[in-house]
């Protein structure tokens, strides 16, 4: 296995200089995250990951801050992109960045107490700031939402419970009559402190958890997770469980496809699409079960490989997806064919590429404002780099697109199942894990259906978990759902939400 | 067309088939018919649902919205979700109530009218499951609002939620 994660520590402004330039000459930005080694290195890190271009390599800057003082140079201004990770930063570890232009509390809503930040190793909570915490009666730290001010402009409060059975969320308009002029989304209701979770479960507990993360991505969270630990242990895992997590990414990216389309068309009011998407979706997910036993193929990863043979499977899978692609054929045509379903998806909801870009946003919401990413290729794993595919982008950034990115993607993930049930991989599903050095890092990371996901573990004195940093694809798109959505009708939101199908659990960790 | 509707109107033949490899067994598929009953009963053929996210993953409200699809259809049982907790007769609540999300849960159950029933929906929502005893969740409904009905698993499958939903009406048949 190459190592592609290059650390390097940096002092203070030269950390803030090296991030920035390596931004300008075009390094895509994948996450920022804090660790609190102070036990054994008596300082706090703050590492930031970038994807080098064009090459399958991972630069990693970080930083340590000492002492009393928790403050560095803010990146924010220069690198939009991280304005949530030095937010979230500031919540979990109480380190601020210097020069941020917004640093109201992301992750925690206003009765949780001020000064306290749970990913510290020495954190502590009494039980009746939970009981506060909870009731939400005190508000410890008031959360200020941006006010629109002029002639005509009124405010809409949605959620968090909202009037489908979806996940909760605040969202506030300022509208001008039908008009959405800015939009604030209150996220983080479904914040279960997964993070600070993972560090007390063993490594191979924790694929357990990551795969309940967020529901429908739960293979992906698992492959990840898998592989972050894999990497740090120095496992290799064998040729037949690179075989099933590809072909199993493939079937989670197809059944979320598929439904994700189905969806749009609650959305538009189209019924008979609707019921059409479920059912081919609900044809996916028997298929997952009959092959995984578990609907949203839980229980299959394992530490350095998988548990079953999908491949005993392959007829089943074959069938299904034969009469599942005839049914989709007609599904397409059916939504292409219904004007007034099209109509409302163009042009609605459009997110331009400098936007998607800046916000470092990932998955279908780039490719479809014609930002070409897709981990698969930036960063070939398991036998991705075997398989023939492009990355299907269109720049069009509107709903439509999203929709058509999908359409393409979904067809793709069909044709490479087909490719990867056509060779042998020999037998052994699962390699002998090494046991876990002490004080070692590394990266795991895959494509999910909503875009790259990462994860990042280190371990401690003990080889058991120091750190466990996860970073959704939703948590990256949040924040240019308002960008989208500026300019349309109140009534449109719906539409354009389900168009960028987010997580809020994966967002919320 | 018109054959077919008639047909469905005037034949007794249930229209229940579940996935094969689903964990629920036939009997208990069997059983759905008296779903139907029970809810003549007890609900005069209609409970309305209010769907509330306590914090899940997810998966369990997929499979809720499963519910609709074509293939298990729980309307035709009468049992629909509605947007409001003003028109709902139920509650199901799934995750293990975050606690971001206990005042909203609570809430929500305030503006439910009585008499209101709650299930608790997946392993989450019974005991916290997976996010037992971490800092952000209250390890399950029960500790937020009383509940009436547990439907444990990691999700529950759609049968599986039929079927839970069944035990309730059974119970709730045996009380009055
Ligand atoms: S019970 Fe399982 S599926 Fe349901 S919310 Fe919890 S982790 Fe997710």
């Amino acid at each position: 296995m190459m190592n592609n994660e290059h650390y390097r520590e940096l002092g203070g402004r030269e950390f803030r200089d090296h991030c920035i330039s390596l931004c300008r000459s075009g390094f895509t930005l994948r996450l920022m995250f804090a660790t609190d080694e102070r036990e054994n290195e008596g300082c706090f890190k703050i590492y930031v990951v970038f994807s080098e271009t064009g090459k399958d390599s991972f630069q990693i800057p970080f930083l340590k801050l000492k002492g009393d003082d928790l403050s560095y140079h803010g990146l924010t201004p220069d690198i939009p992109a991280v304005h949530w990770y030095e937010r979230e930063i500031h919540d979990m570890f109480g380190l601020t960045p210097e020069g941020h232009p917004d640093l109201r509390r992301l992750v925690f809503h206003d009765s949780f107490p001020g000064d306290s930040y749970p990913l510290r190793k020495d954190w502590k909570i009494s039980e009746a700031e939970l009981r506060e915490w909870g009731e939400g009666l005190v508000r410890k730290e008031p959360y200020h939402f941006m006010e629109v001010k002029g002639e005509g402009v009124y405010e809409i409060p949605v959620g968090p419970v909202h009037a489908g059975i979806i996940e909760p969320g605040h969202f506030r308009f300022s509208a001008v009559g039908e008009t959405i002029f800015f939009l604030e989304p209150r996220l983080f209701y479904t914040h279960k402190g997964t993070e600070k979770l993972f560090e007390g479960f063993g490594f191979s507990e924790g694929v357990r958890l990551a795969e309940r993360v967020s529901g429908t991505s739960s293979f992906s969270h698992g492959t990840a997770y898998c592989m972050a630990v894999e990497r740090m242990s120095g496992t290799d895992i064998p040729e037949k469980a690179k075989a099933i997590r590809t072909l199993l990414l493939e079937l989670e990216r197809l059944y979320n496809h598929v439904g994700d389309i189905g969806n749009m068309c609650a959305g538009t009011g189209l019924a008979v699409g609707y019921a059409a998407g479920a059912l081919i979706k609900e044809k996916l997910m028997q298929l997952n079960e009959r092959v995984s036993g578990s609907r949203y193929l839980r229980g299959v990863n394992v530490i350095g490989g998988v548990t079953k043979d999908i491949f005993q499977y392959a007829d089943d899978i074959l069938t299904t997806l034969e009469t599942a692609t005839g049914d989709y054929k007609a599904f397409m045509k059916l939504l292409l064919g219904a004007i007034s379903h099209v109509e409302r998806l163009e042009n609605a909801g459009q997110l331009s590429r400098e936007i998607a870009m800046k916000l470092g946003v990932t998955g279908v919401a780039a490719r479809a404002s014609g930002v070409n990413d897709d981990i698969r290729k930036a960063h070939p794993h398991l036998l991705y780099d075997r398989l023939e595919f492009e990355p299907h982008t269109t720049t069009r950034g509107d709903v439509f697109a999203r929709m058509m990115v999908r359409a393409e993607e979904a067809e793709c993930s069909i044709s490479m199942i087909h490719a990867l049930l056509e060779r042998n991989y020999g037998r052994e599903l699962a390699a002998e894990v090494k046991d876990v050095s002490p004080h070692a890092c590394a990266l795991g990371y895959t494509e999910s259906p909503r875009g790259s996901l990462f994860y990042w573990v280190k371990s401690d004195a003990e080889g058991r978990p120091l750190r466990v940093k996860l970073r959704s694809p939703s948590y990256c798109n949040w924040p240019a759902v308002p960008f989208a959505v500026h300019g349309n009708i109140v009534p449109d939101f719906p539409l354009c939400n389900k168009s960028f199908n987010l997580s809020y659990s994966g967002c919320d960790m | 067309m018109i054959k077919e509707i008639l047909k469905n109107i005037t034949g007794k033949k249930q229209a229940i088939r579940f996935p094969g490899g689903s964990a629920v067994s036939p009997e208990d598929a069997a059983k759905i018919p008296a779903l139907q009953e029970g809810m003549g009963k007890v609900f005069r053929r209609s409970l309305r649902i209010r769907q509330v996210d306590g914090g899940s993953c997810n998966a369990c409200e997929w499979e809720c919205t499963a519910l609709t699809n074509p293939v298990y259809d729980v309307e035709r049982f009468g049992i629909g979700f509605v947007a409001s907790p003003r028109h709902a007769d139920a509650l199901l609540v799934t995750g293990p109530v975050s606690r971001q999300m206990e005042l909203a849960l609570r809430k929500t159950y305030l503006a439910t009218p009585e008499p209101r029933l709650v299930i608790a929906l997946g392993d989450c929502a019974v005991d916290g499951g997976i996010y037992k005893g971490s800092y952000a969740v209250t390890d399950g409904v029960a500790n937020v609002i009383p509940v009436d009905c547990f439907i444990p698993g990691c999700p529950p499958s759609p049968a599986e939620i039929i079927a839970g939903v069944l035990r309730l009406l059974e119970e709730l048949a045996r009380r009055k």
